[in-house]
């Protein structure tokens, strides 16, 4: 399990997740996350294409984090493999109609700076 | 696909709830359950662990958790279940009424996540409370070649 970050333009922030978001894995990374969405980058995408599980708590996070960024006018994205576990997570529980989700980097942080 | 059934106890936290992820994995290999299926069952076992673990109280905590796998084929129809059997709160989660879903980010809730994950990546679910216990069934169904 692990988590990271990179500020890759002034107004953006790229946060990579691996692993596995299930209970355990998101008790280890839930409170960085909240940190790294919290502040002070408008915009924000985080990276689950290395993630291997998504349980409903790493949902609730996800959640929790869009949120923060939406409350101070920002924008927050997923980069999600199409047909992945982690995919099929986000669609059932209609999640992926709430916070957008991409397929590349490169085509979420053009929708958070949109 | 080979029928048959196999059974595994597991105390009630994330660790162990790691370890019975890994043993229906096995076992689903072991039967032949398209991955697509299994998938979903993984999905199920952790969300139904997780909520004997958070909402289960005392008793589900400190009590075993069973949990048995059953697979079998007839008239073409390939039928995995796993029964998680615990002695937290009696829940039935079949009670709880579906509910609409959030439109806009602003409207989505952080709880009930978990059951509406069960319902929509399980083909049937079976709730039953015997002896003090809860036994929750939930399952995938496919068509075998």
């Amino acid at each position: 399990m692990s988590i990271s970050f990179e500020d890759v333009a002034s107004d953006v922030r790229r946060i990579v997740i691996s692993g596995r978001l299930d209970m355990p894995g998101t008790d280890s990374v839930a409170v960085q996350l909240a940190q790294l969405t919290a502040a002070p980058k408008k915009a924000v995408v985080v990276d689950l294409s290395q993630l291997r599980f998504l349980a409903s708590i790493g949902i609730r996070a996800l959640i929790s984090s869009a949120k923060e960024v939406q409350k101070r006018g920002g924008k927050m994205a997923l980069v999600v493999s199409k047909g992945s576990t982690v995919m099929m997570s986000l669609e059932a529980t209609g999640v992926d109609e709430l916070i957008p989700v991409f397929a590349s980097f490169a085509d979420a942080e053009k929708a958070v700076l949109a | 696909m080979p029928s048959g059934f196999d059974e595994l106890t597991i105390r009630a936290n994330g660790e162990e709830v790691r370890r019975a992820s890994d043993w229906l994995h096995a076992r689903c290999r072991q039967h032949e359950v398209p991955e697509e299926h299994v998938e979903r069952l993984l999905l199920c076992l952790n969300e139904v662990l997780a909520n004997v673990i958070v909402h289960g109280g005392g008793t589900a905590l400190s009590e075993p958790v069973k949990l048995h796998f059953e697979t079998s084929v007839d008239e073409g129809r390939g039928r995995a279940g796993v029964t998680v059997s615990d002695a937290g709160v009696a829940f039935d989660p079949l009670s709880v009424p579906s509910r609409a879903s959030p439109k806009t980010l602003d409207e989505a809730s952080v709880g009930g996540l978990g059951l509406v994950m069960i319902r929509r990546c399980s083909d049937w679910l079976d709730y039953r409370n015997e002896h003090g216990h809860n036994h929750l069934t939930f399952g995938a169904l496919w068509n075998v070649q």
